[in-house]
């Protein structure tokens, strides 16, 4: 009652000395203060229960890292001279019990993955047996069903690196997809799996193949053993890309028996298929291949025809030249150039014809003359 | 055999450790090339493995500093991808002894380390 009668006191005094309002703004001072300090408290709180589960987590994954670079290193010198076939790699009850956990799986897939890509000979072929000792390739599987196409793409180049050529039946639909990276993917995996053969999936694609992916597939070809592949089918399929894939591998493979077929290429729609067409001209040819490129010269744009006078610099011969030489009277000069640089190439009449030309045309052909000889620096 | 190994893909040292040291030599690790600059007169090593592509320091820079402190000895081995030949040819002119192309089989580089193992080659 006393310490009652004391607070009233006290306050009817503050009352008399302050306004209320400024009671009241101490009252909402307190009142944010307090509030502040709670916040700051649960932050706190927050950033060390955070903490604790990540050192807890990192612990664990640094156990668990342990655990799978035990089991790699085991693969990779498992009896190290000798090719074991049918002994599993001895894998511990621990790291069995871990595989049970995603996550554990996703990082010993990842490791053994990053493994493989880096070693070969016996050591990759152990991992490639503890992959599938392991079953992981059913877990690849099963993230081929996900409807998320990183998820799908990760698969695919998971199974290729792990040479599971088992599943190929499995990858060919994905050469289709409609997600650019699966499809490269996919692209990859077969052609790694079964070389030429695996261009089969050349018959059915609908989506276009990037310029960047028909490098790769080439280069992958590159040391794949050529076999019959149907490319006369490809030239002339409805997907442009295909057409000029097509064409890249007939030229690099010097397909001369396609000539006829490619010569027909000249007059596709498609300005990419004319080009590379034109470009196959330019290392296989008949007598007649010049012809057929001069008879078209003047339906074609600039760049096509540049291509075209670079063919012919190749595989022209003295009867090419007057039609050269009425190129020389051309407004462009990337024309002029190109034609007067053909003349030097084609033979001696070639020359002496482009000498004449310059002599009565004077400025700027007497420079291009010379330049083309070399008398000029590029 | 003391080998200065310099790696950044942990797996890979992890891994190239264990080879060589099971092979008997004497295994000393680096993360990078600068680190690697920085040990290699501590360490004076026998033998340099180095990859090519590292972070801040080369595997060229780390073949010129080797060669620079060492110019009559201690061999250094290259460890390039596939389509580096540019790179190993540049390593070559630096003064890199030998390459491995990853990817490597683990037998190979133990054959191709034994062949700079001077108390084998006496």
């Amino acid at each position: 009652m006393g310490v009652r009668l004391f607070l009233t006191t006290k306050i009817s005094t503050i009352n008399r000395i302050l306004p209320f309002t400024y009671i009241l703004k101490v009252e909402y001072l307190v009142i944010v203060i307090f509030s502040v300090v709670c916040l700051i408290g649960g932050l706190l709180v927050y950033m060390l229960f955070y903490i604790y589960i990540k050192s807890r987590r990192e612990k664990k994954y640094d156990k668990w890292r342990l655990i799978s670079d035990l089991l790699i290193r085991k693969a990779v010198f498992y009896d190290d001279d000798q090719v074991q076939a049918e002994t599993n790699i001895p894998v511990t009850d621990r790291a069995k019990k871990l595989m049970n956990k995603r996550h554990f799986r996703k990082l010993l897939t990842e490791e053994i993955v990053s493994a493989k890509k880096n070693i070969t000979g016996i050591s990759a072929y152990n991992l490639k047996n503890l992959y599938q000792q392991l079953l992981l390739p059913n877990y690849a599987l099963k993230n081929l069903k996900s409807r998320y196409w990183h998820i799908k793409a990760k698969a695919i180049q998971e199974l290729t690196v792990m040479e599971m050529d088992e599943y190929v039946t499995e990858l060919i639909s994905f050469t289709n997809n409609q997600n650019e990276l699966v499809r490269m993917e996919a692209q990859t995996a077969i052609v790694q799996f079964n070389g030429f053969e695996g261009l089969s999936f050349l018959d059915a694609i609908t989506y276009p193949i990037s310029d960047w992916q028909q490098i790769k597939l080439l280069q992958q070809l590159a040391h794949a053993r050529p076999v019959d592949m149907g490319i006369d089918g490809w030239l002339k399929s409805a997907n442009n890309s295909v057409v000029v894939f097509a064409l890249k591998l007939a030229r690099n493979y010097q397909l001369f028996e396609l000539h006829d077929d490619i010569l027909q290429c000249l007059d596709h729609t498609n300005p990419h298929v004319r080009l590379e067409a034109i470009n196959f001209f330019c290392e296989i040819y008949t007598e007649d291949t010049s012809d057929a490129l001069i008879s078209r010269y003047l339906k074609e744009d600039l760049k096509h025809q540049l291509a075209m006078i670079k063919a012919i610099q190749n595989i022209g011969s003295e009867k090419d030249v007057p039609f050269l030489v009425s190129l020389l009277d051309k407004d462009d000069h990337e024309i002029k150039i190109s034609a007067a640089r053909a003349l030097t190439k084609i033979g001696k009449n070639g020359i002496a014809l482009l000498k004449r030309h310059a002599d009565d045309k004077g400025y700027p052909l007497d420079q291009i003359a010379m330049h083309v000889k070399g008398g000029l620096p590029a | 055999m003391k080998i200065l190994v310099v790696e950044d893909n942990q797996l890979i040292l992890r891994m190239l450790e264990f080879r060589l040291k099971k092979d008997g030599h004497e295994v000393i690790v680096t993360h990078n090339g600068r680190e690697a600059i920085e040990k290699i007169e501590a360490v004076q090593p026998d033998l340099v493995i180095t990859d090519i592509l590292m972070p801040y320091v080369s595997g060229l820079e780390v073949v010129a500093a080797v060669k620079k402190k060492y110019p009559t000895g201690t061999p250094v081995i290259i460890l390039s991808g596939m389509g580096q030949e540019n790179v190993v040819v540049e390593g070559f002119q630096l003064g890199a002894d030998d390459y491995i192309t990853k990817p490597f089989s683990p037998n190979e580089l133990s054959a191709r380390v034994r062949r700079f193992d001077l108390s084998i080659v006496k």
